[in-house]
């Protein structure tokens, strides 16, 4: 058999693939960021770690720069390997989104690691490398270049999520993230065998050319549930959520910011390429599933965060409920508002980097001082850190959709969407999110109280210190927070434009 | 009447298949039953190796070389995240001996 | 400087005030309470000067019209304007916020509490004058934040929950409002060829009759529950009695308003099929909550409940009058609304003098306070007339054309209604007697008089009172043609009778 396939015209001559290089620079750039940190770990004296955090810094930053020269160098679109890697508006954004909260997330880290005296070259070596695998994300169009970016992601996430080796929360954390995540990956791998078994390419083109709703045969339907079963564990999902409020809680917290900020959102990023490349006439088959999911993952995220008592927790929980709602436009993709449905699922993916990253920026700062993770100890905090208090105020209600800071404008994209979709089906989903804004109001508002109403705990009202790298991530996630309500303008005129 | 035999005998693609599908069944279950993290490790595996399988049982069907290309993608990924997955589980062993997922409950809630 | 835009104006001087304020150094209360008032001051002139700029007469359509792009993509605009529905509710906020922050004493943390009272007036400002739905909403919701927080931060001792309660009664109702708000827009869309959140644009839409009721339906639950209309009125009594008295004297006089401005301009605007159709529920409970309103306040054994529920029983009327679909009835409303925001603010105000004094508002506690304050026993027992509507001042106006209008179209609710206002006297007159008069006990013997700096800022609301009551004409030749154009658009059977012909020829 070997033989045969050997014989048979194998010969063809290997073509290297035609590369653009300046479509591949953010990815390029990154790489090289990475070898740099991990060279200059090896050099540097432990006094002058602090180096390190500055190079990736940049670097996230250096990455940004071919973007914008991408994005105003006027291609529409540039797809390479035979379409399994494309560079278009979209995949600009994303990527840009995520370079940014990258960012923040070197500026949340640098005292943290300093402080608590972790392994900072290996952190950032790994950090810089599920974005690369984020920023490959965006634009893989490729089943394989899909797991691949995944893994890359993910696999660096499982060693920063058990980072602090001596505490047993952070080792219970890494176990239950690393277990829950790779059994994830395996279920989504057998859907995409199988998707390759109907369709006979990994592809997402030719795929999405071959499956049509109403004669797509068992096999693919089984293929398209597995693979979206597998990303909803990655977005935490319900029913596939129970990994996230532990390895939130457990893991060091500015990992955490990135757990339910970047790596949530490259799982949302997958699930759009997937959706609207691969499956855009499967709506018969994800519509229903996933509508069904973003409804019961807003309200148990919801209900579940009322009754918690820590704030990572509960911001846990939060994360999760606020997944239902980016959940909640896809469930109409597919149909007449799909255009709508990737605007307000991508401005939602910004406005929500923007705001959970500034309220984690701000839980960091005051752990500092409190030393806990309780939301009592958060009591009469706009007292003593007025700016803080008011930036966690703008955060949380940013995040419950009070105009006008950026939350509004996500809500107001995802219900813009479902309604538009003009089914009954939508309409139900519009009902069930506008209840559970509500709902949100219950756990963001008892912080808000908090902050505002309840005395300090002990009464120790010494002012809060915050180093200059958590302060320029506070200034940052809340200016975004702000321009993004005040003028969404900045944020749609990308995201509207985008199409798949 | 030999040659018939054979040919009712040859392995079809869709054996292979229907083997693949019990493999990610038992890995599965296994997951979902067993307690210790080192057995639910070793079912991923089971699965992760089904989908090879799979993944090589249809580029066969198609005569598509790209399922058994993916299928070194996968099996690098899988060692990447063998190396990584006993790194975590050791070092929570280490710690707590003799844990199971059971024991790994400090957060509830 | 007549392409001032000052209604842009009007919303963001209040906000830039709270900005300022909330940037200042709070070691020196004075400048932040003076800049506060110089801040709302500068609003209340301003919202006068849009008052004499006012065109009276005219086809009641939207003046000083300042209207400019704001979200593009969505079809968003930063639309404001003003007609006779708005007009004096526009003044009334700007008379009323400058009189609670100098009316009332937050005790503590002053620098946050004129911040917010600041930010809440821009945000009533927007509701009153937005012409957008977006925006209106925007304002509405912005309305609650700092409410929430005034009552949670500087109310009485069961604060935190009333703030609560109020903060999540009134978000379900705005979540059902957004809801419908989108729906409306995008099936609008189909109609108008673009998408846009304008009102008078999309008033040009019409929606098919089942459509419109759920529609109607969605935005009236906000309205409803702002209001408050019974049954969604359990919110208002806690959220009165545990507000400090500035958040009481707002809470009443100008955002209990926005309900029934919404439910005029928007539910009424959008949807007048499904307006005449939900006509006999709303009046329905319109008179419930006359009746309501004021059998539970003559109950009540905290003088400020009692002007709480009296405040359900006001807004029955209005809602009542709203519903009725007469020019007479609609007036008596919109100017029901002014008199109810003047009469129920200088009431808790009077209310937070007394429990200042006294610190408990327990009518039990209280006694013989007329022999020693005459005074302020005037001056309660002039308000408290006005409240119970006594002909000469300004409530007896507003209840007559409501109940005079209303009986036109709907004779038998009125008849119910009217005992409302017997009721009001009982309660309101019973409540004074058990306060003021008799002798005063040790402790209420030294209960002070009423100062100079309190008669100052009651003032203004007092001389509304007497001008409104002697001589509503200005005020109505401003409203009615505005209310006129409505009526027409909601299109219900006017009645044939002489006052009505009367009223038409006028």
């Amino acid at each position: 058999m070997l033989s045969t396939l050997l014989a048979s015209d194998v010969v063809a001559p290997f073509s290297s693939p035609k590369i653009d290089y300046h479509a591949l620079a953010p990815e390029l750039v990154l790489a090289g960021v990475i070898v740099a940190v991990l060279l200059a770990d090896l050099f540097l004296e432990e006094s002058k770690k602090w180096v390190l955090s500055t190079i990736a810094g940049f670097g996230l930053l250096a990455a940004f720069i071919p973007i914008v020269t991408l994005a105003v160098s006027g291609h529409r679109a540039r797809s390479m390997f035979g379409g399994a890697y494309v560079v278009d508006t979209y995949s600009l954004l994303v990527k840009g989104i995520f370079l940014l909260a990258g960012y923040v997330v070197v500026l949340l880290s640098q005292n943290y690691l300093e402080e608590g005296d972790y392994y900072q070259g290996e952190y950032y070596f790994l950090l810089l490398s599920s974005i690369l695998g984020m920023v490959m994300m965006g634009s893989s169009r490729d089943l394989v270049t899909i797991f691949v970016s995944l893994e890359f992601l993910s696999i660096p996430a499982y060693m920063l999520a058990a980072w602090r080796k001596r505490d047993l929360k952070s080792n219970e954390a890494g176990t239950k993230y690393y277990l829950l995540g790779v059994f994830a990956s395996a279920v989504m791998l057998y859907g995409m065998s199988l998707l390759y078994g109907d369709t006979g390419t990994t592809i997402l083109k030719g795929i999405g050319a071959k499956l049509q709703n109403g004669s797509m045969s068992p096999v693919a339907v089984l293929g398209i549930v597995f693979v979206i079963i597998g990303f909803a564990f990655k977005v935490s999902a319900v029913p596939f959520h129970n990994w996230a409020p532990d390895t939130y809680q457990g893991a060091p917290t500015p990992i955490t910011a990135f757990l339910s900020v970047a790596s949530k959102a490259a799982g949302f990023v997958a699930l759009i390429n997937l959706i609207y490349v691969a499956f855009p006439h499967g709506g018969d088959v994800f519509q229903p599933m996933i509508g069904v999911m973003a409804a019961s993952t807003m309200t148990l995220g919801n209900v579940m965060a009322l009754r918690q008592t820590n704030i990572v927790r509960m911001l846990a929980y939060s994360s999760i409920s606020q997944g239902g709602f980016i959940l909640m436009p896809l469930a109409v993709a597919g149909g007449k508002s799909s255009g709508n449905a990737l605007t307000a699922i991508v401005t939602y993916l910004a406005v929500y980097a923007a705001t959970n990253l500034g309220l984690f920026a701000v839980i960091i700062a005051v752990s500092r001082k409190t030393r806990s993770g309780e939301v009592s100890s958060w009591g009469g905090l706009f007292s003593y850190a007025p700016l803080l208090g008011v930036l966690a105020t703008a955060f949380l209600a940013s995040l419950a959709g009070i105009p006008p800071l950026g939350g509004w404008v996500a809500k107001f994209g995802a219900f813009r969407a479902v309604i538009t979709s003009g089914t009954n089906w939508g309409y139900a989903l519009a009902i069930v999110g506008a209840v559970n804004s509500v709902i949100a109001f219950g756990y963001y508002g008892s912080l808000m109280r908090e902050i505002w109403m309840k005395p300090v705990p002990d009464g120790d009202t010494a002012p809060i210190r915050t180093p200059s790298s958590l302060n320029a991530a506070l200034m940052i996630c809340g200016g975004a927070t702000l321009a993004l309500g005040v003028v969404p303008g900045i944020i749609l005129r990308f995201s509207d434009i985008i199409k798949l | 009447m030999n040659a018939v035999m054979i040919a009712i005998i040859e392995p079809q693609p869709i054996w292979y298949l229907m083997l693949s599908a019990l493999l990610f069944s038992i890995g599965a279950f296994g997951v979902l039953v067993r307690r210790n993290p080192l057995i639910m490790f070793m079912c991923i595996e089971l699965m992760l190796n089904a989908v090879n399988l799979s993944f090589v049982a249809f580029s066969r069907i198609w005569g598509d070389i790209g399922g058994q290309s993916t299928v070194f993608f996968v099996l690098v990924v899988a060692a990447a995240e063998v190396v990584v997955g006993l790194g975590i589980i050791v070092s929570i062993l280490r710690r707590k001996p003799g844990a199971t997922a059971d024991d790994i409950s400090l957060m509830k809630g | 400087m007549n392409n001032f835009p000052i209604l842009t104006a009007l919303v963001l001087v209040p906000a830039a005030g709270a900005l300022v304020v909330a940037l200042m150094s709070k070691r020196h209360p004075d400048i932040v309470k003076l800049a506060g008032v110089g801040f709302s001051v500068v609003t209340g002139a301003l919202s006068i000067w849009v008052l004499g700029k006012f065109h009276t007469g005219g086809d009641g359509s939207f003046q000083l019209v300042s209207q400019h792009s704001w979200i593009k993509q969505w079809g968003i605009g930063w639309h404001l304007g003003i007609d006779g529905i708005s007009l004096f509710l526009v003044v009334l906020t700007g008379i009323l916020f400058p009189i609670a922050l100098l009316g009332s004493d937050s005790h503590h943390d002053i620098k946050p509490y004129t911040a917010w009272i600041l930010l809440l007036e821009a945000g009533v400002m927007g509701s009153f004058l937005s012409l957008d739905l977006f925006l209106f909403f925007v304002f509405f919701e912005i309305v609650l934040v700092p409410m929430y927080f005034l009552i949670g931060g500087w109310g009485y001792d069961k604060r935190v929950y009333a703030a609560l309660k109020f903060f999540i009664y009134t978000m379900l109702g705005s979540a059902f409002m957004l809801v419908g708000i989108l729906t409306t827009v995008f099936l609008a869309k189909a109609q108008l060829g673009h998408i846009t959140f304008d009102l008078v644009e999309l008033q040009k839409a019409s929606f098919a009759v089942s459509t419109g009721r759920w529609l109607f339906l969605a935005f009236a639950i906000a309205f409803a529950v702002k209001v408050p209309i019974f049954p969604f009125h359990t919110w208002l009594p806690d959220a009165h009695t545990q507000a400090p008295t500035a958040g009481s004297v707002l809470l009443a006089g100008v955002m209990l308003k926005l309900g029934t401005y919404g439910l005029l301009r928007f539910s009424f605007g959008l949807f007048p099929e499904a307006t005449r159709y939900f006509r006999p529920l709303f009046l329905t409970l319109g008179v419930i909550g006359i009746l309501y309103g004021a059998i539970v306040a003559t109950m009540q054994k905290d003088l400020k409940r009692v002007v709480a529920y009296s405040s359900v029983a006001h807004m029955g009327f209005i809602v009542l009058g709203a519903f009725a679909f007469t020019g007479q009835a609609v007036s008596g409303s919109v100017l029901q609304m002014i008199n109810h925001g003047v009469s129920t603010g200088a009431l808790f105000l009077l209310v937070g003098m007394i429990s200042e004094r006294r610190h408990t508002r327990e009518i039990s506690q209280l006694k013989g306070l007329q022999s020693v304050a005459p005074i302020f026993a005037g001056v309660f027992t002039l308000v408290m007339l006005s409240s119970i509507g006594v002909p000469g001042l300004n409530g007896f106006v507003g209840e007559f054309m409501i109940l005079i209008g209303t009986f036109l179209t709907a004779r038998w609710w009125t008849v119910v209604a009217a005992a409302g206002v017997i009721l009001a006297a009982l309660y309101l007159l019973w409540a004074y007697q058990r306060v003021f008069h008799g002798q005063p006990d040790e402790a209420n013997k030294t209960f002070s008089e009423l100062k100079l700096k309190e008669a100052l800022v009651l003032a203004p609301l007092l001389g509304i009172i007497v001008f409104t009551g002697v001589y509503p004409k200005p005020m109505l030749d401003r409203i009615q043609p505005a209310v006129n154009k409505l009526v027409q658009h909601v299109d219900y059977p006017q009645p044939q009778s002489p006052i009505a012909a009367a009223e038409g020829g006028q």
